[in-house]
């Protein structure tokens, strides 16, 4: 890991279009000020790993299960406002 | 178009359906495109559905469905689909719905991104069973 010492009002640039720079410090804590890209996510790490832990359960999962899941949820209503949302043709099922 | 998944087989979709993510899924940056499947054996849940790697869809669920009068500030709601991730168990009663970090599809743009909420009201970990029966009573 590349460690870097900065100032308050320094900052520092990742690749040429982000730049994250020391805004305050106080008590322990650094406030950190972060311009980039908007195509470019910034989340704090544990906010990061804690979705991608439920995403890659998520992902996981059997069709069968979900199945049964909405068979016991019960709401066979369709999803409403969900104009991009397509039926498969499925071969071998009819 | 045609595409093979590990939960659909093989099914047909139209390329003027393609939703992309730019940033990807959070864990999974390296997938862009997805299909957005309505599946009728697994109401309400929806499928987002990779075109990029044949093991990968999400079940989703529109948060509304779970949690009542779900929020999120500054999105523009008629233009924005807005989904939350399904994380269904063997034991299905331990399911949860990821209410904290919302899958956005811009309806006009077919762009779709994966947001973490700032604010700590809505839980990685909802039950997705316990509250709706909540909210049923209610």
């Amino acid at each position: 890991m590349l460690i870097l010492s900065r100032k308050l009002d320094e900052s520092i640039m990742i690749g040429d279009d982000v730049v994250i720079k020391v805004v305050a410090v106080h008590e322990g804590s650094v406030k950190l000020g972060i311009e980039a890209p908007k195509t470019v996510r910034i989340l704090r790490t544990e906010l990061y790993e804690e979705t991608e832990k439920s995403n890659v359960q998520a992902a996981a999962v059997p069709k069968s299960t979900a199945v049964e899941a909405a068979r016991r949820l019960g709401k066979s209503a369709p999803a409403p406002g969900v104009s991009t949302a397509v039926q498969p043709k499925e071969k071998g099922r009819s | 178009m045609k595409w093979i998944n590990r939960q659909f087989g093989e099914f047909e979709y139209d390329p003027s359906h393609v939703l992309n993510f730019p940033a990807g899924m959070i864990g999974f940056e390296d997938l862009h495109r997805y299909i957005l499947i309505n599946d009728e054996d697994s109401k309400p849940f929806l499928w987002l559905v990779s075109l990029e790697d044949g093991e990968i869809a999400f079940p989703l669920i529109i948060p509304s469905l779970i949690a009542e009068q779900y929020e999120i500030a500054g999105i523009p709601e008629t233009d924005t689909t807005i989904l939350t991730v399904v994380a269904l168990r063997d034991n299905i009663e331990e399911s949860t719905v990821n209410l904290r970090s919302p899958v956005l599809i811009d309806n006009k743009t077919q762009m779709g991104k994966q947001i973490v909420l700032e604010n700590d009201r809505y839980p990685f970990q909802h039950p997705l069973f316990v509250v709706a029966e909540t909210a049923e009573k209610g």
